[in-house]
Formats: C-alpha cells, structure tokens, sequence
C-alpha cells in the first residue's frame, strides 16, 4: 500500500520579476512500513516538500497525497495520523516540556503516558518540569520528537531530526525511529547528511535542485556512491607495487609522501591496503574520504544510473 | 472528542498570560490611574466638584488610549509571532485547521484582553467609589461594559492584523499603526476632507456626513458611548482644534442634537456606536482569516 504519494509536486516562488523553482515535478511513492530516506544538500527543496506535505504551502502544480486523501483538501483530519517533527520548529518557551507533550497527547486525543514518551526521547521528569525556555536545542528537538510519536501515527515526517542532537541524542533517535518502524509505522526522514539516512532508512530518494534525481535502495546507492570515494596513504619511500591495476581503482597519484588513491567500490580500499602492505612499504598514516554529498549527486546526476538527470537540467532549478 | 478551537484558546490563554510585556502594561494602566484619580479636578478644563460620574468619565478618559493599547499588545504578535518563530508549524501539525487557529487565538486572547480590563477596571472603581463615592449602577454598568467593547474590538483588530501579517513589522504596521492613525489622523482628515468638499472647515452646524465619518471611528464611538452612559462628555484625546467652533462651545463638545438640522439619523444615535465597534471588531478577523487560509506558511 501507499502512504505517501506525490504527482508532479512543483512549487514555484516569485522573487523579485524572476521565479524561483523550489520543487519541480516531484513524482514520489513511499509504501507502508518503509523508512524513506530524503537526501538533499540545503536549499534542494526538502522543507517546500514537506510543507506541501502538511498544507503549510499550497504546491503551485501537481498535488500529494497521504494515506490516500489530499494533503491540502484533507489536511486537518489526516493530522491525526501523521506524526511531524518540522524543521525549524519553535515551542512555547514559557510553558514546561511535560505541558507540551499533555497538549500533544490531548490533541492528537491519543492515551500516551507522558511519562512513558519523555522516557523514550531521553528527557527526565525533572527536565519535563522546567520551562521550554531554558530547554537546550537538543532538548527542544528530544521534546518535539517526543510530540511527534504521540498517538501512535501511521506516518512519522521527520524534517533533519538530528539538527540540534549531540551523538548520544542522535543514537536515540535513530532508536526510537526503528521502534516506530518495527511496529508497521511508515517514516518519512529528511537530511543532508548521507551517513544519517544510509543507517535507519530502507530506501532514498535524493533531491537536487528541486528534482528528485535517484530513488534508490540503500545498497545500490552505496555502490553508486563508491565512486570518487578516496584513500590517502603517507608512505615512506618507493612503491614497487602496481596499485593502479587493482580492479576497482581509479587512479593514483603520488606526491611526496603522499598517495591518492581514487577507488569505485569503497570495499577496495582494503585490498590496496594489503598490496601495499604486503609489498613491504611502510605506511604512516591512512586517511580515507568519504564521498561528499556532492560526489553523490554528481554520480546521479552526470547520468551514469538509470534514473540519473542530465546535470544541466536538474542544476536549472536551484535554489541559492 | 475532537480537538477545535476551543483546544488551541485554552493552550493561547494558558502560555500569553504568562507574558510579562502584558502585566507590565496592566501595571502602568493601573498606576497611571491610581496617579490620576485622586488629583481627578485637574482632568477636566473648568474648575468643577467631581462626582463620581465624573471621576469615571475621566477614566474612560484615559481608557481610549489603554484599553487599545492593552488589547493591542496582548494580541497583535498572537498568529503572525508563532508564524515568525515556527511554532506555528507546530501547532498546525496537530489535527487543527487554519479556522481553528483563528478562531482559536481570537478567543484566548479575548479572555486576556478581558482578564487585563476586568483587573484594571476593578482597581479604577475601587478608587473611584473610595475617593469620590458610589457612583450611579447604571451609569457603571454602561461605563464598564463600554469599555470592554473597546476591548474586544481592538483585540479583533489585533488578531485580524496578526493573521493577515507575514511579518513582525506588517503586523505592527496593520495594528498599532491602525490605532495611530485613529488617534492623531481621523478627525483631521475628516475636517480636511469636509473643507476639501465644502470649502469651508466644519462649523457648529454641518453636513449628517461628516458628523458619520467621525463616529466611524471606533475611539470616536466609544467615547459617544461611554459618554451616553455617564451622561457626562468624555473628552477627546488629544484634542484637535480642527473644527470651527464658536468660542462660548469650547469647553464641553456642544450637543450633537444641536449641530444637526432636523432630526439625528439612526447612524448618528449612540446604539449605533455598538454596530461601529462591533464591525471594527469582527470585519478585521475576517479579512485577516481570508489572508492567512491562502497563505503559503513556510
């Protein structure tokens, strides 16, 4: 089934006597139960299509739907059903983080124990006594997390959850984020971090430029992503091995101490690791980078994948 | 159950009265009462006895500035500061529509608005009847209940303002500006748009419509109300000398009765001062409402 479905999704903005393109044509299907990861750099046009998703901005073409209803002729009753986490989300500073999340719980007329939902997101009751207002933004975002599961809803739209999180938050949310998975809830994740959705989400969908350049499965994209990936070796002395003959190895390149190997599949990182090694070089260090954001649209938009854009089109539409 | 406006007033309520800007505001409206009325003579032009009607003439006096100004700043920021901040993104991810939000910030507010005045008129009666004695009930209730229209109205200008407003600065701009122009504006520009007409500035009599544009004027309606209910003239504030008046009428405002030839129009009698500050109560809601539903909230 289809909880989340989009059809030739567009926002276009004027500014000034030009318009901007903020979404174009944005063709989406997220099934039931999956962990859908939304992968953009910022400004891609993320937030227009989660505010499109939740009637905060009316699309300027096309139209979504969430558990088969409009998301604009429909909005308020299917709130009830979909749990948000909004980007850029403010709470009301003077009341406590336990009136928060007794509002949540009275409006999404749901039975949670408050005591229950603080508990999963990590906040003590004596934090959930305190006023907002002294709250950190990573317990802002352990709050509004809080609020978002409450109800049970079948849908969770997390716009960057992580923001504001330091790691240990950012582990518990990747948590309670599987819990919600594991009992059938369908979750819809936005970033612009790739090692964050690779780890929770089942499938991605990359947006650039307004454009949804790749859906793809977690593996696939990893392997796609494999190119460009680099190795940085300080070495000692001569290498008397060929490393550029390695299947799966670009290219290298030598100065001074230094060997850049670019390599398409990372796992052959290790293998010129071991080559290197084993011909007796001495080795001082080991960097590796991982592929930027950047190399990934890139590989997804030269249009080597199926689903790839030509990169001119889909740079048209960017949002500064 | 289902969640309404209801739910997003008692949550509006709930979080603005705990709002220091607000009670700061009560605080000076009181203060500047508790300064005033015990030295009530010098709020009146002529060497008088204050009566109690009196005294509470001069708090309705000083009310047609307070009373907006309270309203104004307990609910100008209401839609248009949670739209700035985000938590209206929120607010609006629970199972309420854009109406509800409306609705709802009008009627938690109003129960500010209401709660601030109720506080403040409380602490004025209580000096008056200390200070100049029991004033007449029906007198009292009309003062009182004048000047909680006055309240509500701007309250409804305020949340109309605020939900047409997609910045802190259009919202200031819509309300408090609104209020200004009302204050320092209207009545010049109404005597210039009769002299523009006429060719002459209105004079002890003048034309039925000119004596209309001034009491649509929402200050202008209360102080004809309130000043019906004391049966003692509430003065103007401030007091523009734009009007050609005979010298000997300068004191008090001359009757309206007698600057009309023939009869007073219903549009002119002091129940319609009702109508005026009812439709500036509710017509800026709903205009507001119709911005904010079309909206784009991002």
């Amino acid at each position: 089934m289809t909880v989340l479905e989009t059809r030739n999704l567009t926002k276009r903005y004027a500014a000034g006597d030009q318009q901007v393109i903020a979404v174009d044509g944005l063709d989406l299907q997220v099934e039931a139960g999956e962990v859908f990861g939304f992968l953009g750099p910022n400004g891609a046009g993320k937030s227009t299509t989660i505010d499109m998703l939740l009637d905060y901005v009316r699309p300027t073409e096309g139209s979504a739907t969430i558990l088969g209803r409009d998301t604009h002729a429909e909005s308020g009753a299917l709130r009830r059903h979909v749990g948000v986490l909004p980007e850029g989300l403010d709470l009301y500073g003077r009341l406590s983080g336990r009136r928060h999340l007794e509002f949540a719980i009275d409006w999404m007329d749901a039975g949670d124990d408050p005591d229950a939902v603080l508990d999963r997101v990590g906040l003590t009751p004596a934090d959930a006594a305190r006023p907002v207002a002294d709250y950190s933004k990573g317990m802002q975002q352990r709050l509004a997390l809080g609020m978002a599961v409450v109800g049970d809803p079948e849908l969770l739209l997390l716009d960057e959850p992580s923001s504001g999180l330091d790691p240990h938050g950012i582990q518990q949310m990747r948590t309670l984020v599987r819990e919600e998975a594991a009992q059938g809830t369908t979750v819809f994740f936005s970033s612009h971090v790739l090692g964050e959705v690779e780890t929770v989400c089942d499938r991605i969908g990359i947006l650039y430029g307004g454009r949804l350049v790749a859906v793809d499965e977690v593996e696939r994209l990893r392997e796609t992503v494999g190119a460009g990936s680099e190795l940085r070796l300080r070495v000692r002395g001569e290498v008397p091995v060929d490393v550029a003959g390695l299947e799966g190895v670009e290219s290298v390149s030598r100065s001074g101490d230094l060997l850049q190997v670019t390599t398409t599949d990372p796992r052959q990182k290790a293998a010129v690791v071991t080559r290197l090694t084993t011909a007796g070089v001495e080795i001082l260090d080991v960097d590796s980078e991982e592929a930027s954001l950047e190399d990934v649209f890139t590989a997804y938009t030269t249009g080597e994948t199926p689903g790839g854009e030509d990169e001119s089109a889909a740079a048209s539409g960017v949002v500064p | 159950m289902t969640v309404s406006w209801v739910d997003i007033a008692r949550k509006d309520f709930e979080d603005a009265a705990r709002s220091r800007m607000l009670w700061g505001f009560i605080a000076v409206f009181v203060a500047f009462l508790a300064m005033s009325l015990p030295v009530a003579e010098q709020l009146f032009p002529d060497a008088v006895a204050v009566t109690p009607t009196k005294a509470l003439s001069g708090v309705a006096m000083l009310a047609q500035l307070f009373v907006p100004g309270i309203a104004l700043v307990a609910a100008y920021m209401a839609i248009v500061g949670e739209r700035r901040s985000g938590s209206l993104r929120m607010l609006l991810s629970y199972p309420f529509s854009r109406r509800d939000v409306v609705a709802g910030k009008l009627g938690g507010r109003l129960l500010v608005t209401v709660t601030a005045l109720t506080i403040g008129y409380a602490v004025a009666s209580v000096l008056v009847v200390v200070l100049y004695g029991l004033p007449d009930p029906a007198a009292f209730a009309g003062f009182v209940g004048a000047g909680v229209l006055l309240g509500v109205t701007f309250t409804g200008i305020a949340i109309g303002g605020s939900a047409a407003a997609s910045s802190r600065g259009r919202a200031m701009t819509l309300t408090i500006g609104s209020f200004v122009g009302m204050v320092f504006f209207w009545k010049p520009v109404a005597a210039g748009l009769y002299h523009a007409i006429t060719g002459s500035l209105p004079g002890l009599h003048a034309d039925r419509w000119y004596f209309l544009l001034k009491r649509l004027n929402p200050l202008e309606a209360f102080r004809a109300l309130t000043s019906a209910a004391l049966g003692q003239e509430v003065s103007a504030v401030p007091r523009f000398p734009v009007e050609d008046l005979p010298a000997y009428a300068s004191p008090g405002q001359p009757d309206l009765a007698t600057r009309l030839v023939g009869e007073v129009p219903f549009y002119l009698q002091d129940w319609f001062s009702v109508v005026v500050l009812v439709a500036w109560g509710v017509c800026p809601v709903l205009l507001g409402y119709w911005r904010f539903e079309r909206a784009d909230l991002g």
